[in-house]
């Protein structure tokens, strides 16, 4: 078996593209899921039931269902539902967000629930509203004590934009596999695309291992 | 106080700062408060003493809203508060409380800690903030912890920038929660005397503890409670020299206290 490793550099621009895109599409995900769980996590903690029930069913419809099932719904189904029609990036970004959106949501409820009453109670001892304590009291030990979680949420979320490949979204799966298809050097391809996840990933998982470590909840 | 200690309570015929009027409080089936009616007056420090469960702290956090009263009134400075949740905050702002466990933000420097009810409930800019903070943690003499971060503070150094928080709000009465309860003995002092400071420059302040020697030596008033229900009151030496019932009698030698 002879390998051909100049395919790998030959093809570099697209690879280099596909990379790029990946960060791109990971970085958009986690910046509107960041926000969009913890909206969520108020809602099924506001204790007004519409909002709560809303939200549940949000949370366990999305956390529940496989990602690329949402991937392939929300390209073939939504446009045809809604009459709107995303590039596949920006649909490969909705059904990214709904799927991790919903996982924050969780990771921020029990953040939230994690913090003594009396933190709330001295907040409101001082006169600040149930929103100024929310505000500035409660969410900022929140996020700090979900943070491990939120890492980890970060790297299963980098590996799992792969799955957008399926709508055509030129991401470095998506291309590995054009490349693959196009020069049949499959192993060759593999190996890169393997090498490429893996030297972004590791330092992520490293990271994460050091958030863990200086975060970790001493209390 | 006259001699004999009976009569000439402070601040007879003014409007009492706090007037609890028949306060009852439930939690499910278990009566916390049943009926309290006392008064604190302008000036005064108040200990509530009494055993665990009597409802002494159940009263303390009825007077800022902490929990909502079933039944009766308190009224603050004549008027009576409000029952809505709203409606007592507004109330609360006048009223600072510190808490058992200090209940400090872990996220917020000393200094942060000082400005944050100023700032974000009085709308007061940062720097006036900063520098009220800074003249309250000289008087409670952690001037130089400002920077530092509650997990680097002793508890008793906890517990005085506790103080200095709430005091930043100018309160007109101060809540204490079983302020040393969670304390080092070799912390509590130092606490005490911060309270002691406070009680001799005239701040009113209403203090449920399991500190005697305090109670004996800076109330003005004595409330004993037990069962939810005030079983004694009076002037601090009556209640600790000559105390009139006998529930109050074995509590405190329950405790130790010989006189």
């Amino acid at each position: 078996m002879n390998f051909d490793w100049s395919v790998v550099w030959r093809n570099s621009d697209a690879l280099i593209e596909g990379t790029t895109l990946t960060i791109l599409l990971a970085v958009t995900t986690m910046a509107i899921s960041i926000p969009g769980g913890m909206v969520l996590a108020l809602m099924r903690l506001s204790g007004v039931r519409p909002l709560v029930w809303a939200s549940a069913a949000f949370t366990e419809l999305f956390r529940n269902l496989p990602l690329i099932l949402v991937i392939y719904t929300a390209y073939y189904i939504l446009p045809v539902a809604t009459g709107l029609s995303f590039s596949p990036v920006v649909t490969g970004i909705v059904a990214l967000s709904l799927n991790v959106s919903a996982y924050n949501g969780e990771t921020f409820r029990a953040g939230i629930a994690s913090i003594r009453k009396g933190q709330s109670e001295a907040a409101y001892a001082l006169g600040m509203t149930r929103w100024q304590t929310t505000r500035d009291i409660v969410l900022p030990q929140a996020v700090r004590r979900v943070l491990p979680v939120l890492a980890s949420t970060w790297v299963s979320l980098f590996k799992d934009t792969s799955l957008v490949s399926v709508i055509s979204v030129g991401e470095l799966a998506y291309n590995s596999m054009r490349l693959r298809a196009q020069t049949y050097r499959v192993l060759e391809m593999l190996t890169a695309m393997a090498a490429i996840y893996w030297m972004l990933g590791y330092p992520q998982a490293k990271l994460v291992d050091w958030i863990n470590r200086r975060y970790a909840v001493t209390e | 106080m006259s001699a004999d200690g009976k009569s000439g309570r402070r601040g007879d015929g003014t409007v009492p700062v706090l007037a609890y009027r028949k306060i009852g409080k439930r939690f499910g089936d278990f009566v916390a408060l049943a009926g309290v009616s006392a008064e604190v007056r302008k000036g005064e420090v108040v200990c509530l003493i009494g055993p665990s469960g009597s409802g002494k702290s159940t009263l303390l956090r009825c007077t800022n809203g902490l929990e909502l009263i079933d039944d009766g009134e308190i009224a603050l400075d004549g008027t009576p508060m409000p029952r809505d949740w709203n409606g007592m905050r507004r109330v609360r702002q006048r009223m600072g409380m510190v808490f058992q466990n200090f209940e400090l933000f872990p996220h917020k420097t000393v200094l942060g800690n000082v400005t944050v009810g100023p700032m974000t409930v009085l709308r007061m800019p940062r720097k006036d903030a900063e520098a009220r903070a800074h003249d309250l943690l000289r008087k409670v003499g952690l001037a130089e912890k400002a920077p530092s971060y509650p997990s680097q503070l002793s508890g008793g150094q906890q517990q005085r920038v506790a103080i200095a928080r709430a005091l930043a709000m100018e309160p007109e009465v101060m809540l204490f929660d079983e302020p040393t309860s969670a304390l080092d003995p070799e912390t509590i002092g130092e606490v005490l005397n911060v309270m002691a400071q406070l009680a001799k420059e005239g701040m009113t302040m209403v203090v449920v503890t399991h500190e005697m020697t305090f109670a004996r030596r800076v109330a003005d008033w004595v409330i004993v409670m037990d069962r939810g229900a005030i079983i004694e009151q009076g002037p601090s030496t009556q209640i600790f020299d000559a105390p009139a019932v006998e529930r109050t009698r074995d509590f405190l030698s329950h405790l130790g206290w010989s006189g």
